[in-house]
């Protein structure tokens, strides 16, 4: 064999393997899911063809849409809760003393352990009878404010963004402590000297400094709030009445409860279009937001 | 000198804070070990504080009932040969793409990078259609293949960048004595990208070990299912016997605390790059 085919050959072999499985088990799937959703199926017997009947449906289901909402409530939460407090925190744990390092650890905690642990744990803490945030509260005097907290529709999905953020803060905190160990010493040098202290080197030195991190942060909030299927399908199933329904547990729930896999396949369809706008769309303003 | 207490009291509270923070944060976790020793009564009664007696019973208990060890093996399995997998076929893919030159270099870069962008969840659906034609439900692969699968796009992209910065003398000298580029993967690119290979190892095991939806969806058979899996029939069957519930979620738990207290380091570092990257 010449050195140039033996060269071709090797990256061919190379690929090969991560091609085969990445093609199969990935993009095939979407393609299949597409095509899968002009019929009317329920995974055994005949497929009939409907046209864009299923997706027609998907957008004229109120719980479609209750279930989109329910997905950008968790964007916000992320967004607007597990930015600041991380940010907040990372300013204050920014050495590296045993305290700190400490703390950062147990914020990051939850990170590593299976979202069906947690969805359980926080399961019993919401407990209408024998949780501990219905004991707490009539602890200390406030057990007017005791709630179903997972089973009233009106408050579900607001109960479940408290596990949300508690869960998924880690990342962020040490994204942003990274970045504030990046901004270089005579920057702090030259705010002294200009007699920038407290909030006012905060608001003029710092925050700026680290901007380009939270505009990462905030993309990765919007494309991460896809995945929460799993904590949400562990302690409310989407229930009560569809109030906790995410993208994803509609999608679950059309076709492996009620084996609509024709329908189900025009949702899956729905959502990677969805998260493709998303991500395009975060991109394209912090792009934007770059010019500005 | 009033200054100096004053800003010693400030530091001090705010460090109180601080603790207390942590604490909270900890505190679904500190509940969760306290209730596992709990009888249930006391679960309720005492919702606070430390059991009076200590049942240690609950633990073997809820071993056998929720049949935690075929969960702990399946999971051992199934995150061990996806492992090797997703290490082996992603440094080998990030060696080619990180050296050599193609025609279709692009297109199967701005693939894998689609495939990072795609939720893992919008596939399960035509996956178990397609596995359920295929005979793959309910086999060690229907988890195996789309593990790997949904994790070589990152290994490849963190492996490529830090192979990218390993300088190319040492593949020229390599070649003047003789060696192939199987030779020159095994020897010198593997050895070398330990601490990535180290990186993508950890969010890689995390994920598999963790997996619950994939798992749900391609396995219904008892003896197949992972420990994500065991553990759920808690959410729904098991409810009311809090202190067997706690149990077997505590002996869940503490294998990934222990291994997240001693790589603490680099799986924080580990998570953020792969987060950042993916």
């Amino acid at each position: 064999m010449t050195s140039a085919s033996r060269t071709k050959a090797f990256i061919a072999v190379g690929l090969l393997p991560a091609l085969l499985l990445f093609v199969l088990f990935v993009i095939l799937p979407i393609i299949w899911s597409a095509y899968y959703g002009f019929f009317d199926w329920k995974g055994i017997g005949a497929a009939t063809f409907i046209g864009f009947d299923n997706y027609t449906e998907v957008v004229k289901d109120p719980i479609f849409w209750t279930s989109l909402k329910n997905n950008m409530l968790i964007v916000i939460a992320s967004v607007f809760g597990q930015v600041p407090i991380a940010l907040v925190l990372a300013l204050l744990l920014v050495k590296n003393s045993r305290l700190h390092t400490f703390i950062r650890s147990a914020v990051f905690m939850p990170m590593v352990l299976s979202s069906v642990v947690v969805g359980i744990i926080w399961g019993y803490i919401y407990h209408p009878e024998i949780g501990i945030l219905n004991f707490l509260l009539d602890g200390i005097g406030l057990g007017s404010w005791k709630k179903e907290w997972l089973s009233d529709p009106d408050v579900s999905m607001y109960s479940l963004m408290v596990p949300i953020i508690w869960n998924y803060i880690g990342p962020y905190l040490i994204m942003f402590i990274a970045a504030l160990n990046n901004i270089p010493s005579e920057m702090d040098d030259a705010a002294k000297i200009d007699g920038a202290e407290g909030s006012r080197k905060l608001f003029s030195v710092t925050l700026p400094l680290v901007w380009d991190t939270i505009k990462v942060a905030v993309v990765l909030c919007i494309s991460g709030s896809l995945k929460a299927f799993d904590l949400i399908y562990v302690m409310t199933g989407g229930g009560p009445a569809h109030s906790t329904e995410l993208l994803a547990s509609y999608m679950y729930n059309n076709t492996f409860s009620i084996y609509r896999y024709g329908y189900g396949s025009a949702v899956s369809t729905v959502i990677i279009i969805i998260s493709l706008l998303l991500v395009a769309g975060s991109q394209y303003l912090m792009k934007r937001g770059d010019r500005l | 000198m009033m200054q100096l207490i004053q800003r010693k009291w400030k530091s001090g509270l705010v460090k109180t804070l601080m603790v207390l923070y942590a604490l909270i944060t900890l505190y679904p976790l500190i509940w969760l070990f306290m209730s596992s020793v709990k009888s249930n009564e006391e679960f309720y009664s005492r919702p606070f504080l430390l059991p009076t007696k200590w049942h240690w019973d609950s633990f073997s208990r809820a071993w056998n009932v929720s049949d935690m060890g075929t969960g702990m093996i399946n999971s051992i399995i199934v995150t061990g040969i996806s492992l090797v997998l997703t290490l082996v076929i992603a440094a080998l893919a990030a060696y080619v793409l990180s050296r050599f030159q193609f025609r279709f270099k692009l297109l199967v870069m701005g693939l894998f990078l689609l495939g990072m962008l795609i939720p893992i969840h919008s596939t399960l659906v035509p996956l178990f259609i397609m596995m359920n034609q295929t005979h793959l439900l309910n086999t060690y692969g229907a988890l195996i293949f789309p593990y790997v699968a949904f994790e070589l796009p990152i290994a490849i992209f963190i492996l490529q960048a830090y192979m990218n910065t390993f300088p190319r003398e040492i593949e020229e000298a390599a070649f003047l004595d003789g060696m192939g580029y199987w030779g020159i993967f095994r020897k010198m690119m593997l050895p070398l990208s330990a601490p990535a290979l180290s990186t993508v190892a950890i969010l890689a095991v995390l994920r598999y070990w963790n997996d619950f939806s994939f798992a749900l969806v391609f396995i219904s058979k008892p003896a197949l299912k992972t420990l994500p899996l065991s553990l759920s029939m808690f959410a729904t069957g098991y409810m009311t016997d809090y202190q067997l519930t706690m149990a077997a979620l505590a002996m869940a738990v503490i294998p990934t605390i222990i291994v997240y207290l001693v790589f603490q380091r680099s799986i924080m570092q580990g998570m953020v790059a792969g987060a950042v990257k993916g």
